[in-house]
């Protein structure tokens, strides 16, 4: 409905318009964990008035990352981001949460990551105009704000920082007296620690150890090499913990750690669960030793790198069968593994060719008469598949490539694979590691 | 012989023979360069690179690997790129597949008279890994690359209301006369007209605003301007009459067409990647207006960079209603359309099909559409390097144009054969119209 403003030169102005709704945005919780959805309502607008709606958010270094997004009002005026279809923007269609998973950093090649997950959240703003606004002006002001607090650990959550023998990380358990299921939490080639995703895992009831293995603290450098054995004191300090249930632990891994986790699951007979997150099925780039074994690496092929149109590098090699160029004596034992296995694959993952290790690892279980594997390719999604709503990293720096590094993924499809996934996963962790679990 | 010379004397012969060679040395940057390596152990992976510096000193730079023969060679012209810029067998791909080292710079040459320097560098591959020793180069050599041919003349214009630059083939002419226009980058872009001229055509580069003493912001298109340029060209002694063609990109495509439609003196007219109707600014012509077509901004997509698409904004208006286009039925002349299918600024296939179907409405045959899948906004002269992505004036955010790099060097390598082609069957008075 159009305001009436009815005046004479005689008469008095009227007062304030009462008559004219105010423009409202509601937005609902405005506090909660990041994994969980948020509902947008924008209400008190003209009817069939293209609107902006923005998100705006800093990360710990001050890196401003932004999404919007164009949307008309009904007949009543409102719009309810649960059923009204985005015209344009970072998205288009209906997506709730796409101001969430379609920020996108201001300087090119930022990725999104926590580092201090206890005490603080990330704080979004999100705003709505009533025009449509493709950029920020100083002159063209919201008519309505919230701002939303995204948390990474839940109420009660416990963090304890861990220097065990050679351990180093930081262990995450739920509230309450326990035993929880136990898990490690590995990171791929970007090191250091990483916590974000393990004290999620631990706000959803798990007891999970964020586990460096280098670049961090007195731990190496470089990743010369992958010492098998510093994982297992790893495992079994786990299993040690008073909180956490026996007899055995799961892993969760992405990239290098799923290399990692890939092999601990072939070697380890503490670990009964694995999820491996676009990861190799053999041993790459380094050796892997556990006691007398060394598994030799197959070795990257450097001509096989390709420069996408950005300047990113893609190291997925486009050849037809990456199983091929595997050195046989490097391929992960998978046949040996005695827990459950799944593999989490995006099939537009430009930084390795997850889904033909995935289906290889699977072929290989199948023809030793194994049933303890699973797979879940998702077409669309990237490399860095993350929990819900994290948004999707097209391509970042990493602290050793002069290159940003392209990870891939269609945004909307990579958005859905990981609301899928993380689901999936906390399943396949309660599936196998509750106390009372199913025996291969 | 290997095993009969002293190790010292082995151990520096090895490290002299390879070598780079690359002719012609100087060249127009259409023409192609054969690259070859010599002397390189059998089968022994190369790492081939080019870059140039330009004149505002981005650094623009490629590469890419290749596997030498059994006996120690590489012909880009026979072998495929393994990895890098571009894979395959592209002989020029070192230069078409050339990326920005600052993000969003566009290569334009300004200055046409002075050639572009393009150092090609042979070494040994190494990973893109920060703090690497890398290995000095192996052999290296350097190419100008010059956007004039000899005894092309260049003319300052500052005739009337007009601003620009006309090109001269070498020779006393007449020459089949040409209006060259750009798009919304405003300025005065002379790259194109000289390479034209290099090719025998008379070249008028035409400035419309954002140069010297025209307009700063473009209000309005006003077709008198552009007839004078016509009439300007048709008046010199040098070029070849009754009529003269355009060569137009984006806005200046949009201006071309509207050009050809109203003004008799225009007899071909290229389009490349341009609108068929009125996008910002109104067009007029003798007191007649032509008002710009309504578009849905909210229709603007964002890219996984952040870079905006604005090609599905018209899908309400123009695309759907050929009530908002030009009359194209009315133009005298010959048409080319140029179409990038990969164009994310304009729908530029949807507008290049709505034009020749009017056409083909009215029982006229005077036109050809070229369509190039993976190609996008930008087409230019061949082994120009894609630019996906730059700002433009007085629009924020930065605009993603499209293309993919491979299909979009064959589009410029093979549209700009059909432009002259085009272009003299229609401007040089002994060759027969089918028409």
């Amino acid at each position: 409905m159009s305001p009436v403003v009815e005046s004479s030169s005689d008469e008095a102005p009227l007062g304030p318009l009462t008559s004219l709704p105010m423009i409202q945005l509601i937005v609902s919780p405005s506090n909660a964990l990041v994994d969980e959805p948020v509902s947008i309502r924008a209400t008190g607008l003209p009817p069939l008035q293209i609107v902006t709606i923005k998100a705006t958010l800093k990360d710990e270094k001050e890196n401003l990352f932004q999404s919007r997004a164009f949307y008309k009002s009904n007949e009543a005026g409102e719009v309810d981001l649960e059923r009204a279809a985005a015209l344009g923007g970072d998205y288009v269609g209906v997506h709730s949460m796409g101001l969430f998973w379609s920020l996108k950093p201001k300087r090119p090649f930022q990725r999104l990551m926590k580092k201090e997950v206890m005490n603080s959240p990330f704080c979004i703003t999100l705003d709505l105009y009533d025009s449509v606004c493709l950029q920020d002006s100083a002159t063209t002001r919201p008519k309505a704000s919230q701002i939303v607090q995204r948390w990474f650990v839940g109420p009660g959550v416990q963090r304890k920082q861990i220097r065990e023998g050679r351990i180093r990380g930081a262990l995450f358990l739920p509230p309450g007296e326990g035993p929880f299921p136990g898990i490690i939490d590995l990171f791929g080639i970007i090191g250091g620690l990483i916590e974000f995703r393990a004290s999620l895992l631990a706000s959803h009831g798990f007891a999970v150890l964020a586990l460096a293995y280098f670049a961090y603290e007195d731990l190496p450098d470089k990743l010369l090499e992958t010492d098998l054995e510093y994982f297992e004191e790893a495992a079994d300090f786990l299993l040690a913990h008073p909180k956490i249930q026996q007899p055995g632990i799961g892993v969760i891994s992405v990239c290098k750690g799923a290399e990692i986790g890939l092999a601990m699951a072939c070697y380890l007979k503490q670990v009964v669960a694995t999820v491996c997150i676009n990861g190799p099925n053999a041993i790459v780039g380094f050796p892997l030793r556990y006691r007398d074994l060394v598994v030799p690496p197959s070795q990257w092929i450097l001509e096989h790198i390709q420069v996408h149109a950005s300047g990113a590098v893609q190291l997925r090699p486009f050849i037809d069968d990456p199983m091929n160029r595997l050195t046989p004596q490097s391929i992960l034992p998978v046949e040996k593994a005695r827990g459950w296995i799944l593999f989490i694959v995006g099939e537009n993952d430009e930084c390795l060719d997850s889904k033909a290790y995935a289906q290889g690892a699977m072929n290989q279980l199948q023809s030793h008469g194994r049933s303890n594997g699973r797979m879940l390719a998702y077409p669309g999604a990237g490399h860095l598949i993350e929990p819900p709503y994290s948004p999707c990293c097209f391509a970042s720096w990493t602290s050793d490539s002069a290159n940003p590094l392209l990870w891939g993924g269609d945004s909307i499809a990579h958005a859905a694979a990981q609301e899928h996934s993380w689901r999936e996963i906390q399943k396949f962790f309660r599936q196998h590691l509750s106390a009372s679990r199913s025996k291969l | 012989f290997g095993e009969d010379l002293p190790e010292e004397l082995l151990e520096v012969t090895t490290a002299n023979m390879a070598k780079l060679i690359a002719t012609p040395h100087s060249a127009l940057v259409d023409e192609p360069v054969h690259i070859q390596v010599t002397g390189l152990a059998p089968f022994q992976v190369v790492c081939l690179q080019a870059s140039l510096k330009d004149e505002k000193g981005n650094l623009f730079g490629s590469k890419a690997y290749y596997k030498a023969s059994e006996t120690g060679e590489v012909d880009l012209e026979r072998d495929p790129s393994l990895g890098g810029d571009y894979t395959g067998v592209h002989p020029m791909g070192l230069f078409w597949s050339m990326k920005p080292e600052k993000m969003l710079s566009r290569l334009a040459k300004r200055d046409v008279n002075i050639p572009y320097q393009v150092h090609i560098e042979l070494s040994k591959p190494h990973f893109p890994i920060k703090g690497i020793v890398v290995s000095p180069p192996m052999d290296s050599l350097t190419l100008e690359r010059w956007y004039v041919a000899p005894g092309v003349t260049r003319i300052p214009v500052k005739e009337g209301r007009l601003r620009g630059a006309l090109f001269l083939p070498p020779g006393e002419g007449p020459f089949p006369g040409i209006v060259d226009l750009f798009g919304s980058t405003g300025g005065l872009i002379e790259f194109r007209a000289s390479l034209l001229a290099s090719h025998g055509f008379a070249a008028l580069a035409l400035a419309y605003w954002g140069y010297d003493d025209l307009p700063s912001h473009l209000e309005k298109v006003d077709l008198e301007y552009f007839e004078e340029g016509a009439e300007f060209l048709l008046r010199h002694p040098k070029v070849l009459g009754p009529g003269v063609g355009v060569v137009s990109v984006c806005k200046g495509a949009e201006i071309g067409l509207s050009m050809a439609i109203n003004l008799k003196q225009i007899k071909a007219t290229v389009l490349i990647n341009g609108p068929n109707f009125v996008t910002t600014d109104p067009h007029v012509y003798r007191g007649q207006v032509n008002h710009p077509v309504p578009c849905n901004i909210e229709f603007t997509l964002t890219n996984a960079f952040g870079l905006a698409e604005f090609y599905r904004t018209y899908e309400e208006t123009a695309d759907k209603d050929s009530k908002y286009c030009f009359p194209i039925e009315k133009a005298q002349g010959h048409f080319l359309f140029v179409v990038g299918e990969d164009d994310k600024n304009l729908n530029s296939k949807v507008h290049a099909h709505q034009a020749t179907a009017q056409l083909m409405k009215s029982g006229k045959k005077n036109w050809t559409l070229l369509s190039y899948p993976g190609a996008g906004h930008l087409i230019e002269p061949p082994y120009s390097p894609l630019c996906s992505a730059s700002r433009i004036p007085f629009v924020i955010p930065s605009i993603y144009w499209g293309g993919e790099a491979v299909q979009h060097a064959a589009a410029q390598e093979h549209a700009w054969k059909e432009i002259q082609k085009f272009l003299r069957e229609h401007l040089l008075p002994d060759v027969s119209s089918q028409l």
